[in-house]
């Protein structure tokens, strides 16, 4: 085969092969953890439609947990999906605290209900 | 192991219309890779290529006769339409009767079965629904019974691709920026107003509007382009690349519009899920809705004219005058359709993959009594096909594939269009901005 119709394929086998080495390369080693589960914990203020500390993701892994206390000036639901679907009900000015533990992998919206504010985003590896 | 409806529980923000759950950003070293990998793909673009047009409509792999005659056989398609027809009624039965919660299937249906199933359907198979349209088969069915000619029509169709793209971008609008777009009263005023369009559309400019004018048609069309089966100009099935279906996909009017809303929507899918972007819509004093339709028609426009800009600097690279480029600009518009089957293929694939199971689990109790009608309650996604590694793979090599077939599709079309000399220097502009596409896109996916 003439040379110059090979190469755009050589050019894709190449690029392939890298982004999968690199990729499994990147691949957390699914290590032992220590016998104690890892415990994060964060705390979130909401006042209007401002979140502080202003929403970020924060990285679990799979059987690691998070504590999320969330203090809001409104009456309001707090949303966790991909946690086994926590609703919490938040009352005004009273911290409420839950635990997400990571289940499945993916990034997934911690959010409240009325105004419609997304609060962090989870990522679970 | 969660439930189906735990998958398919509606959040207040729902990210595409249905699902909670986002894929994990690419790890920096695939993007790196990925990045370079688009850049060596360019540079040996210009430097290596053919100099004469190569794709011809007469090329491909004959597929086996028995196959190929399956293929045109009319109890294939006769079975194919009966089955779509049949999914339309159940879906129209599930909207017009049945709950208005999350266990209604028709938001799957609308957003996972139709726009990405149709999309993944197409990019395998060639434009399937120019075969399986249901409202296509209404019109049809219905000038059948009045026993009136098919191509009846009150006027002449001529506005090209420019309802497709408003369609789109409509459509792409529901999903993405309307709240409340899975709610039963919505779904049911988009649809019906989706059905009246298409009746007048099709009343008045026949099976044309089909052809052209209608959103889903063009969706499958385009992306249909980029299937590995196709028929040849004789009319024999063959496998060919993709190439050759983009090869046959000419300027008209409308297609630039057409083909920025699909690529412009899925990167604005992505760029609105990064959350310094969330912080400032829903910190800002204007209403969310406003920002978010500003941004998308910027995407939009920003696809448009950066496409433009090339095609003038190619222009004037070639000695040619700017007038011209837009006749250029909708010739090369085609080459795009690769990178938007690129993008819609990386932002897609975990989504179709968890909610597609999901719609036929929802389906089998369409009214919500609780009844398994179909057998599929107890369907479950399959974890395998979402694992991580495999999903940014996935990703990457869409994205990189999407842009070498992007470039080559553009540098065919270059040297049929140009003359020798000016073929490689008149592609460079172009070149540029695909490359500036693909690194948006790669960084759409890196960025949380």
């Amino acid at each position: 085969m003439p040379l110059n119709r090979v190469l755009p394929y050589a050019v894709c086998l190449v690029a392939l092969s890298g982004i999968a080495a690199c990729g499994s390369a990147d691949e957390p080693t699914p290590g032992r953890h220590a016998t104690a589960t890892v415990v994060k914990s964060l705390v979130v203020t909401v006042t209007g439609t401002t979140v502080t500390p202003a929403p970020a993701q924060v990285d679990l892994r799979i059987g690691e947990a998070l504590d999320l206390t969330v203090t809001i000036d409104h009456d309001d639901e707090l949303h966790a999906h991909g946690f086994g679907d926590i609703e919490e009900q938040l009352k005004a000015g009273v911290p409420t605290t839950v635990r997400l533990v990571g289940a499945e992998s993916g990034v997934f919206e911690v959010e409240t209900h009325e105004p419609a504010l997304t609060l962090l985003t989870v990522a679970v590896r | 192991m969660l439930s189906p409806a735990a998958y398919g529980m509606l959040g207040v923000l729902p990210t595409h219309g249905v699902g909670s759950r986002s894929d994990l950003p690419l790890p920096f070293g695939v993007l790196v890779v990925s990045a370079l990998a688009a850049l060596l793909i360019s540079f040996l673009a210009i430097g290596v290529l053919w100099r004469e047009p190569r794709l011809r409509s007469s090329q491909g792999v004959m597929l086996p006769r028995q196959l190929a005659s399956m293929l045109d056989s009319r109890w294939l398609r006769r079975v194919a339409q009966t089955l779509s027809v049949a999914l339309t009624l159940w879906t129209l039965v599930a909207l017009l009767a049945g709950p208005d919660s999350a266990r209604n299937p028709v938001p799957h249906i609308v957003y996972v079965w139709l726009w990405v199933g149709l999309a993944f359907a197409s990019m395998l198979l060639g434009p399937v629904w120019r075969v399986i349209n249901p409202v296509r088969l209404l019109h049809t069915g219905l000038l059948r019974l009045a026993r009136v000619s098919p191509d009846l029509a009150v006027f002449r169709y001529r506005a090209g691709w420019w309802p497709a793209a408003l369609g789109l971008g409509l459509f792409t609008w529901v999903e993405l920026v309307a709240t409340e777009n899975t709610s039963l009263s919505f779904l049911r005023l988009l649809i019906l107003g989706y059905l009246l369009i298409s009746i007048l559309g099709a009343g008045l400019f026949g099976r044309a509007w089909f052809d052209r004018a209608d959103p889903f048609e063009a969706w499958s069309t385009l992306l249909g382009a980029l299937a590995p089966l196709g028929r040849r100009d004789d009319g024999r099935w063959v496998l060919r690349t993709p190439l050759h279906g983009i090869n046959e996909l000419h300027g008209e009017r409308g297609l630039v519009a057409t083909v920025a809303v699909m690529l412009g929507s899925t990167a604005y899918d992505g760029f609105s899920a990064n959350l310094s972007w969330a912080t400032f819509v829903q910190t800002s004093a204007l209403p969310a809705s406003v920002l978010k339709t500003a941004t998308m028609l910027g995407f939009f426009a920003a696809v448009a004219v950066t496409l433009w800009l090339a095609s003038a600097a190619s222009m004037a690279l070639s000695g040619k005058g700017i007038r011209d480029s837009f006749h250029f600009v909708s010739d090369f518009a085609p080459s795009l359709i690769p990178i938007a089957g690129g993008y819609v293929v990386a932002h897609y694939w975990s989504l179709f993959v968890y909610q597609a199971p999901v719609g036929l689990a929802l389906l089998s109790d369409p009214l919500g009594t609780g009844a398994d009608l179909l057998g599929t309650a107890g369907v479950t996604p399959d974890d395998t096909l979402v694992q991580a590694t495999l999903v940014a793979t996935i990703q990457a090599v869409s994205i990189v594939v999407g842009h070498l077939l992007a470039v080559l599709a553009a540098h065919e079309r270059a040297v049929s269009v140009l003359d020798r000399r000016s073929a490689i220097v008149g592609q460079i502009p172009l070149m540029v901005i695909m490359l500036a596409y693909t690194f948006a896109g790669l960084t759409i996916l890196f960025t949380p």
